[in-house]
């Protein structure tokens, strides 16, 4: 199908050029670097980050926004440091996933990717205790991946049963981690946890909506 | 030596999985003589989940001005870590506006601008010295190692303080100790982990992981050697899980940077934490000489 | 007082002999021990070079400084003085031509791999695969031969690091592997590309390249080489699949980028001139050679990132504007009358062997070589004492005059170096200089024989050359003064720039133009590119107004045609003008061809053009930037086929408009749709600027070029692997440019080449990059866009560069006529013309001439006429009609039978 330039968003890339990180959206002159050396093209067929920037700079909003391929960016960083036109591309995707989440809690799209449920949970971690808190972050992002308790808590047991014994051993999780019987089993809280509460609300997409 | 005492920010995983990390950067400097006094009541840097800059500035705002308040500047071992303090600080010099708008949040934000964040790698090479160090060395860590260093060391430009492409810190420390630099992993040394992954895509993390094990058993090495804590976990504690998922067997040692050091300073194992490590590391000890 | 040159590379090399050579006096300041800079160190370039730096090195008006730095400059323009390394001059005006360097290049290529190499580099691979023993291209890690060979443009170009693109990369790259598919043809070959920005011949080699040698070029800016298990992995996007592949090669070539040469910080410090962001000497559009210094002028890779053939052009431009500040106060070398001694019927031949610095002797046993050539009956003596080209002359002369030699054997480095200058020696002497007889020792004994066969070569070769000396005759040097007038052909601004540039050396000017006025094809542009473009009317009307105001310069207008006859330094012409009732004759010593180009290819029919009112031109639509503008849909189509070639400001200008409709109106959508960006040198800012501003770009192939259909332009998108559609408000065509129509005429009448209508260079014929603006036809220049459409800087450095030329020779009070010249046998001569049917330059005509009266005792025959050849000016001493004579009449001066025969009879 060809793509018709008067059905798309010509403003689409000017709403990622004011979101922070993608300021150097349209510097792009599709060169190719950022997708040659992205470690992820080895196992991602097709993941190619120049034609989501081309997308855009086209104004094809729906389509960029709905592609799966923005949630496997490991933000490595390889793209950003390489580009020859300083486009910061692990940034651009990182505005584009932000955009793209904004979207959904409006109910405008559905993402196909978990990361966006696991980074909300560590931000939900992060805003209640100050520091990660792996048991926590498993219970909470399991059964929102899963889209029940029950189910979330058996992905949970199947990924962490090697994983989680063998931490256990080493006294790295559980009762006796950490140096000390209670760290690693519940949650390492800072004294001022009022401030992440603070930051969050004021910073975040909560402050955003305000 | 230019330095004798830095605020030192562990970050999270220095209380669970990179427990052996924390262990030996501490007794590392203990042996060489620089007091680490550790960042009070200090919040998570954010690392790769808290995607908004503005967030990730606000948060190391906290842990910056509690050093400061010391007058320290700060260390971390964590790539990741020590990425979100020095883009936060670098953010947080260039724009008093932002300070200000922080300072207005919370006093607990109000950071001045007045230190300076580091890896720990960069500590010992360019603040130390290799030539103090070496003073300091007891042991020959007779070991051929692939000293892999992810992605923050070489990587945003503007952060970095080794080569993007062929970063040498690490190698210059393993050859000083005694160590071999194996051939043919140069091209591995940056190339990302999967770690960020781990959560959301295990599949790709557990490939892409892989593949830095398997070229550096090829290249012949008898350990991996770290400076990262998220490399740590994916290479070390999820090697097990990836000999099972993918039908192989690897067994690759992999140690964090400051528990080589240590063995070369002459610190007992045990409190470097290295019977800590993931795949056991017994071999390494014997060719501590 | 004088010139002084900062740079021994090229465009210094350049600069310094246009100036020498016009009777000024030059101090060439180098930094290295030795002349050539970077084009020294390619391997094919370093042997077209080599005479320019013998020449430089034997210059009487040249001190040259080597392994000097400039310290210090203070005063201004007419009076600066100068401290070199200690030592203090003063000059008049001032040259910098320090050159480039290249940057560094990221690790991810090849990870220290030695098979990873850049460009300059792999020019030696090449050089010593020519003279290893087994002349393969072998990889350096293991000696393996290379059988897939990968080539990655851009490396350290168009990045953060240097934003510009280095301009010179992607046509060196093409020549590099022509050279190597033409001695390898088995090796594969990748090129990998972003935007393959060549014009003119180097736009032919690189189809010829991808259609008769099968090189693939692939778009992708590769970013790392990946060495694996004893190969280099390379990955690539499939851009037809949507895939990313991976590509194993032997090796790699990186075609890395120039940058401002190290040297320069330190240099706009000492001398005041004003740098650009990118490190460069600042100079601008309408003024290329200037600096921010009055007196000080610039010139090649220091000004902005050019070829080499840019560069020359650029140097003899600036040297002739430093002449312009400086007064003349040497002899011009070859213009002293000479008496040449009575040779006589004894024979006394002098044979000088010359060391060449080691070239020769390392390997030569001179010594040796001097005692057998000293047994032969013929020579009267033998010096094999002198190592440089200057000790060698200085004996010659003085065996002439001392020893009363008559005949000269010289053997030592290449004739192609030092032909001329020896003969002038023997000339200086009292000797008539085609009495000497070279040997080139160095290039064809010592560079390429056996150590242990080298010294019994070298005999031979003397032997052979003492013997044909023998029958080396005397012959006459004739002179003629030089008429110190010039012709410009064409008024526009490179006519009116060269016509102004030797009316100000001092001479008087003809300047003919076909049209009622000045002005040429600027009069069609609105605004130049760029940013804070200047009028082209403005800067029009300062030339014509300079033009019309110098009493040196004669404009002549509405000229139909010139006849034209004549040699360098004598020419005359008719001209021909409309309206005119009687025909001017004038007479002038140099002429220069600036016809320029005619504008736009008129793309009727293409698109609609022509029909539909929203279709337009490039021009055109400058013109409409100049008003409102309504479109808030506008479609820009670059590389609309068409007759004639793409200029090089073609892409530049669709980038430019595109940005200023965009800046005009920021809510329109702007599409570029195109093939390659050409956006080389500087103006690739321009092409980010677009891009930051908001132009879309779409990429298609040639082979599926847009359509505009019912009001919607379709594009297939290479890049993007899809159909994109716009609704246009507008459309605008970049076409083809078009040469001036009398360049046909010209080509005729002076002998010079044409292709595609334009003087433009032959691929076959590289030698032209060290002479740009010069032609086949001595004392004829070309510049401008008649030589090839090009940007307005680039057409006042060139017009300023053929100026300095005609300039070198205007400045000359004689010529002599060349000596080398067929001569016939009339007696002999059966008048066949096969001569004159073979001569490739005209020169020899069949005339009918009385058979002499015979008488046979008592009987008196009167023979009538046959026909016979004659041989007239412009021979070119090529010798083609002696070979095919059948009745042995013709033959070439000194290359006569007995003479090459006497040889032969040594050589075996």
């Amino acid at each position: 199908m060809p793509i018709k330039t008067w059905e798309l968003d010509p403003n689409f890339k000017n709403e990622i050029m004011s979101e922070a990180g993608g300021e150097r959206l349209a510097s792009c002159f599709q060169c190719s670097t950022c997708t040659l050396g992205c470690p992820i093209t080895e196992f991602v067929p097709g993941y190619n980050p120049r034609k989501i920037i081309q997308m855009s700079l086209l104004g094809m909003r729906e389509e960029v926004l709905s592609n799966p391929d923005l949630w496997v960016c490991l933000i490595c960083q390889t793209c950003t440091a390489r580009c020859p036109q300083d486009v910061r591309i692990a940034d651009v995707l990182g505005a584009l996933r932000r955009i793209a989440e904004r979207e959904e809690e409006a109910g405008n799209l559905k993402i196909d990717s978990p990361r966006p449920l696991f980074d909300k949970a560590f931000q939900h971690q992060l805003k209640k205790f100050g520091r990660l808190y792996d048991m926590g972050l498993a219970m909470e992002y399991y059964p929102k991946k899963e889209g029940s308790f029950i189910k979330g808590m058996l992905a949970m047991m199947k990924d962490y049963k090697d994983f989680g014994m063998r931490m256990f051993l080493k006294g790295k999780m559980g009762p006796l981690g950490g140096g000390s019987p209670v760290k690693g089993m519940l949650a390492s809280k800072i004294k001022q946890k009022d401030v992440m509460k603070k930051i969050f609300e004021e910073l975040g997409e909560e402050g955003k909506e305000k | 030596m230019s330095v004798d005492k830095l605020a030192y920010y562990p970050g999270c995983p220095s209380e669970a999985t990179a427990i052996e990390q924390h262990m030996s950067t501490e007794a590392v400097f203990e042996k060489l003589g620089v007091e680490l006094v550790e960042v009070e009541d200090w919040n998570c840097c954010g690392a790769a989940e808290v995607e908004d800059p503005r967030v990730v500035y606000a948060l190391n705002a906290r842990n910056l001005a509690i050093a400061e308040k010391e007058d320290l500047d700060i260390v971390t071992p964590c790539s990741i870590c020590y990425y979100n303090l020095e883009r936060s600080n670098r953010a947080l010099k260039a724009d008093e506006a932002l300070r200000t708008k922080l300072k207005g949040i919370d006093s607990s934000l109000d950071y001045n601008g007045t230190i300076k964040t580091k890896h720990v790698l960069d500590v010992f090479v360019n603040d130390i010295g290799l030539d103090e160090i070496s003073s300091k060395l007891e042991k020959k860590v007779n070991v051929k190692v692939a000293p892999y260093y992810g992605c923050y060391i070489g990587r945003p430009p503007e952060t970095a303080f080794d080569d993007p492409d062929n970063p040498v810190l690490m190698d210059k420390l393993i050859e000083l100790i005694g160590g071999e630099i194996v051939p043919n992993f140069n091209y591995m040394k940056t190339v990302c982990c999967g770690g960020p992954l781990m959560m959301t895509r295990g599949d790709i993390a557990f490939d892409m992981a892989r593949k830095i094990l398997d070229v550096a058993k090829n290249a012949g090495a008898d350990c991996i050697s770290l400076a990262c804590p998220l490399c740590g976990m994916m290479l070390d504690g999820k090697q097990a899980d990836i000999e099972k998922a993918l039908d192989v067997t690897i067994g690759m040692p992999v140690v964090y940077i400051t528990q080589l050091l240590g063995l070369a300073l002459g610190i007992e194992p045990n409190k470097l934490g290295l019977n800590k490590n993931a795949v056991d590391t017994k071999e390494i000890l014997g060719k501590v000489v | 007082m004088g010139i002084a040159i900062i740079g021994g590379g090229v465009a210094g090399i350049t600069a310094a002999l246009d100036l020498a050579d016009s009777g000024y006096k030059v101090h060439l300041i180098e930094k290295n021990a030795e002349l050539g800079g970077k084009m020294g160190e390619l391997a094919e370039c370093q042997m077209g070079l080599s005479p320019y730096i013998a020449k430089v090195e034997n210059h009487p008006n040249i001190d040259l400084m080597l392994s000097s730095e400039l310290e210090r400059l203070s005063g201004t323009a007419g009076d600066f003085k100068l401290s070199v390394s200690g030592n203090e001059i003063g000059v008049e005006s001032v040259v910098l031509a320090p050159g480039y360097d290249i940057p560094e290049v990221a690790k991810s290529y090849g990870f220290g791999s030695p098979d990873v190499v850049v460009s300059l580099d792999f020019e030696g691979i090449l050089k010593a695969a020519t003279v290893s023993e087994t002349g393969e291209l072998v990889r350096p890690s293991d000696g393996k031969r290379v059988k897939r060979l990968g080539f990655i443009k851009c490396v350290g170009s168009r990045c953060q690091e240097n934003e510009i693109c280095s301009t010179a990369c992607c046509a060196y790259t093409a020549k590099e592997a022509w050279e190597v598919k033409e001695r390898y043809p088995d090796v594969e070959i990748y090129i990998f590309y972003m935007d393959i920005r060549v014009f003119g011949k180097d736009e032919e080699l690189v189809a010829e390249l991808k259609d008769k040698y099968g090189v693939k070029y692939i778009r992708s800016r590769v970013p790392e080489v990946i060495p694996e298990g004893g190969a280099l992995t390379v990955k690539f996007e499939n851009l037809e699949k949507g895939t990313i592949e991976k590509l194993e090669l032997d090796m790699v070539v990186l075609a890395v980028g120039l940058l401002p040469s190290k040297t320069m910080g330190k240099l706009a410090e000492i001398t005041g001139v004003k740098t650009d962001t990118y490190g460069y000497i600042e100079t601008s559009l309408t003024s290329p050679l200037e600096t921010s210094v009055p007196g000080i002028l610039a010139c090649g890779t220091a000004t902005a990132p050019m070829k080499v053939r840019e560069s020359v052009a650029q140097a003899s431009g600036a040297a002739l504007k430093a002449a312009g500040l400086s007064q003349r106060t040497e002899p011009i070398p070859g213009q002293e009358e000479h008496k040449f001694i009575e040779v006589g019927d004894e024979l006394k031949t002098g044979v000088f062997i010359c060391g060449c610095e080691g070239e020769v002797a390392n390997t030569v046993d001179i010594p040796a070589v001097a005692e057998r050539i000293n047994e032969l009956k013929d020579v009267a003596y033998v010096n094999s004492e002198t190592s440089t080209l200057k000790e060698a002359m200085d004996a010659i002369e003085s065996g002439i005059v001392d020893q009363r030699l008559n005949r000269i054997v010289f053997a030592g480095q290449s004739p192609r170096e030092c032909e001329d200058m020896v003969r002038d020696a023997c000339a200086g002497a009292g000797l008539n200089p085609y009495l000497l007889e070279m040997v080139n020792l160095r290039e064809q004994c010592a560079w390429v024989q056996d150590p242990k066969d080298a010294t019994e070569a070298a005999v031979d070769m003397l032997k052979m050359a003492a013997e044909r000396a023998k029958y080396l005759e005397e012959i006459p040097v004739e002179r003629y003064p030089v008429i110190p007038k010039a012709l410009v052909i064409g008024g526009g601004i490179s006519g009116m720039n060269a016509a102004l540039g030797i009316a100000d050396a001092g001479y008087e000017v003809h300047l003919v133009e076909k049209g009622a006025e000045l002005g040429g094809g600027l009069k069609k542009t609105t605004e130049l590119q760029g940013p804070g473009g200047e009028q082209a009317a403005d800067v029009l009307k300062e030339l014509v107004d300079k033009v019309t105001a110098n009493e040196r310069i004669n404009v002549h207008t509405k000229v139909k045609e010139e006849e034209i006859v004549g040699r360098a330094g004598s020419f005359k012409a008719k001209i021909v003008a409309e309206g005119s009732a009687e025909d001017a004759e004038i007479e002038f010593g140099a002429c220069v061809i600036a016809t320029g180009a005619r504008r736009d290819f008129v793309p009727e029919g293409y698109f609609g053009y022509g029909k539909e009112k929203n279709v337009t031109t490039v021009s055109e639509f400058g013109k409409m930037l100049a008003g409102k503008l309504d479109a808030n849909t506008i479609a820009l189509i670059q590389d609309v086929p068409g007759e004639g070639v793409t200029a090089r400001y073609s892409s530049i200008e669709v980038v430019d408009s595109a940005l200023k409709a965009k800046e005009k109106n920021p809510d329109a959508n702007v599409f570029v749709l195109y093939q390659d960006i050409k956006t080389y040198g500087k103006w690739e800012v321009l092409y980010k600027d677009a891009r930051e501003k908001g132009v879309i770009f779409l990429r298609y192939d040639k082979e599926k070029p847009p359509k505009y259909e019912d009001g919607i332009v379709s594009v297939y998108d290479v890049i993007f692997n899809d159909e994109i559609q716009i609704k246009p408000d507008l459309v605008v065509l970049s076409t083809p440019t078009m040469p001036a129509e009398e360049n046909e005429r010209l080509s005729k009448m002076f002998m010079i080449p044409l292709k595609k209508g334009f003087f433009m260079e032959k691929p076959e014929r590289p030698k032209m990059v060290l002479t740009p603006v010069d032609t086949v036809n001595e004392g004829v220049f070309i510049c401008g866009s008649a030589v090839y459409p090009a940007m307005i800087d680039e057409c006042l450095a060139m017009s300023s560069a053929a100026a300095s030329r005609a300039c070198v020779l205007l400045a000359k009070d004689f010529l002599e006529t060349p000596a080398m010249t067929s001569v016939v046998d009339e007696e002999i001569c059966a008048g066949c013309g096969v001569c004159e049917a073979i001569c490739p330059v005209e020169a020899i005509e069949l005339t009918e001439e009385p058979v002499p009266v015979v008488t046979f005792g008592v009987t008196t025959v009167v023979g009538g006429t046959k026909k016979v050849a004659k041989t007239g000016d412009g021979c070119i001493g090529c010798g083609s009609c002696a070979s095919y004579c059948p009745s042995g009449a013709m033959s070439l001066r000194n290359f006569r039978d007995r003479q090459v025969y006497a040889q032969l009879d040594f050589a075996v």
